[in-house]
């Protein structure tokens, strides 16, 4: 057995720590003052994982991480006005035998006021959070306006710093800016013009505008769209679209990608590891394909699933089959299965996976156990990989609530036998406990 | 330097724009939350059981959280995060598109098995030829410095 040491989080987690718990105070004690009818929501996740690895100074040595992800929301529900939210997490390595390059860890995901106005969906956002929109999938630290711009425009701004630059020669000189620009008719269309910029110490670490698409066509067909354009490269790096309708039951969704690498994936400042070496390169990856879902009856959904991929550098091409079955109960339990072949174009591309699942939500009476859920993974290989042609994963996994539904405990247990692990036996108990309390 | 300089000042005139136009509603606001099963006496499995799929307001039936609604949602969240927000906190989102979670979302929601997530199983060994295929969804989560530390161990 052998594995590579996790590069833990190299934060500064106590300075860290106390601005996430200051901030929490701040808010927590603050803001109800001003917001009447407010909620405090509270979620915590308090994960101890178990299992065996070889870190630099001994071989199976036993791990054991314990993790707590926080998450504090206080807002106003149904009315417009301030909210504050809150999301993040810590690790401690207890048995702290150098498998993690740092004992502790953690990460504030987003921590960010926001107030929604009244009027024309108006939302602002300062601190640190998400931004999904348009070419934007970014954490930054900063500010975020939206709002409707009339009857059939709607705008929003963001700029700040970006975090996923944060441990690159300090945050001095990294900037992110971006907006975008949607003109709509509901039900008919939605299209959007987005721009986004980044400066990373100083110096250009891209730069892209793009273009989303919805269109609600006759006869029941959507049209879905995107396309990115790198403004370093001066070049298209994505072209994305699809069209979803239905024929009697079964719902069809063929799409269309073309990605060219050198714009895809460059970046002026330099792009990261492994992505690199693929800027260099000319290629061009064209994929087709189509989803098929059909429901049959009440309890089942099959899905069919066919990609093509074409290169046109390599002059090659490498396809994805798929099928999966889902019957669902009425009382939410699962059953589903997924067999799939990728058909890559050389030897060491082509793999056969066969998933199984079930997911018992409802327990017969007298059971002691909430839920019970099990998963069987198992991949074929064509060609060996470290010795081995195949690897299976089984996890199984129960649990129970408490204290009105209040907390939750769950415990799993995970095997598995594959290229990398000999074999690989792994344990997690997640202690979820959630309350709501009127301010 | 001057185009950023034109960017600066149209985005500071759109900023003026929206601050003028936040008056001008739309009249087509959504509800900051979606009802909750309590409220509705059932839990509510799929939008088009009560909304039109083509709705004054939404266009619902792109909504739908269908068998491959997981791999394919990236639209309708980039165009309509507000949607997505009536039943999620973006905690929820955060589980798969984050720069820094340590577990992944397959392993953090390990009883979760309904989900069907991508990266379940020995993804390790998986992960050569799905790169290989398309590493342009690898990409999307891992293009960033900081996202990338989980591959720099085996990729420099």
């Amino acid at each position: 057995m052998s594995i590579l040491p996790c590069s833990g989080g190299s934060m500064r987690m106590t300075d860290r720590l106390g601005w996430f718990l200051g901030l929490v105070c701040f808010f927590a004690v603050g803001l109800p003052l001003s917001a009447s009818a407010a909620e405090l929501s509270f979620q915590s996740d308090t994960i101890f994982r178990s299992f065996s690895r070889d870190p630099a100074t001994e071989s199976d040595a036993a791990v054991f991480p314990a993790y707590e992800y926080l998450q504090v929301d206080i807002e106003t529900p149904e009315e417009p006005g301030l909210a504050f939210h809150l999301y993040g997490w810590g690790r401690a390595d207890v048995a702290d035998n150098d498998y993690f390059t740092e004992t502790t860890g953690g990460e504030l995901v987003y921590g960010y006021l926001e107030f929604s106005g009244e009027q024309a969906r108006f939302n602002a956002r300062l601190g640190r959070q998400y931004v999904f929109e348009g070419v934007a999938n970014e954490s930054i630290d900063g500010l975020r306006l939206s709002s409707d711009l009339g009857k059939y425009f709607s705008g929003s701004v963001y700029a700040g710093q970006p975090v996923a630059l944060s441990e690159e020669n300090g945050r001095g000189g990294d900037s992110i800016y971006g907006a975008r620009v949607a003109n709509h008719l509901v039900g008919k269309y939605d299209l959007g013009i987005s721009y986004k910029k980044i400066n990373s110490d100083g110096e250009d670490a891209g730069e892209t505008a793009g273009i989303d698409l919805s269109a609600y066509l006759p006869g029941g067909v959507n049209l879905f769209g995107y396309s990115t354009y790198n403004l370093e490269y001066d070049g298209w790096g994505e072209h994305s679209y699809e069209l979803r309708f239905n024929l009697g039951s079964t719902t069809i969704r063929p799409y269309f990608q073309k990605f060219q690498y050198a714009d895809y994936f460059g970046i002026a400042g330099g792009t990261v590891n492994p992505f690199g070496l693929l800027v260099a390169g000319d290629e061009e990856l064209t994929v087709l394909g189509t989803d098929l879902t059909v429901p049959v009856g009440d309890s089942w959904v099959l899905v069919g699933k066919a990609k093509h991929y074409d290169y046109q550098q390599l002059d090659d091409s490498s396809q994805y089959f798929a099928m999966q079955g889902t019957w669902t109960s009425e009382e939410n339990n699962q059953i589903g299965g997924e067999i799939g072949v990728m058909n890559g174009d050389t030897a060491q591309t082509k793999y056969t996976m066969v998933r199984l699942f079930t997911y018992q939500d409802h327990m017969p009476d007298g059971c002691p156990l909430g839920f019970f859920s099990s998963d069987l993974v198992y991949v074929s290989y064509d060609q060996e990989i470290y010795g081995e042609d195949s690897s299976l994963f089984i996890s199984l996994a129960s649990g129970k609530k408490f204290m009105e539904d209040a907390l939750e405990v769950k415990i799993s247990g995970d095997y598995s036998k594959d290229p990398y692990f000999d074999e690989d036996v792994r344990g997690m108990l997640i202690l979820s406990y959630h309350f709501d309390h009127a301010l | 330097m001057r185009i950023n300089l034109w960017i600066a000042i149209g985005m500071s005139f759109l900023l003026l724009g929206l601050a003028a136009c936040a008056a001008l509603n739309n009249g087509l606001d959504l509800p900051a939350r979606h009802p909750s099963a309590a409220d509705l006496g059932e839990v509510p499995k799929k939008c088009t059981n009560c909304h039109e799929a083509r709705g004054e307001k939404l266009a619902f039936g792109a909504f739908v959280h269908n068998a491959t609604w997981m791999q394919n949602h990236r639209q309708q969240a980039y165009q309509n995060e507000q949607v997505c927000a009536m039943c999620h906190q973006t905690s929820f989102c955060n589980d798969c598109h984050a720069t820094g979670t340590e577990l992944k979302s397959s392993l953090k929601n390990q009883s979760e098995t309904y989900r069907q997530m991508p990266h379940r199983g020995d993804y390790l060994s998986r992960h050569r030829i799905d790169g290989r295929i398309d590493p342009t969804s690898c990409f999307r989560c891992h293009g960033n410095p900081k996202a990338a530390k989980t591959c720099a161990p085996c990729h420099g």
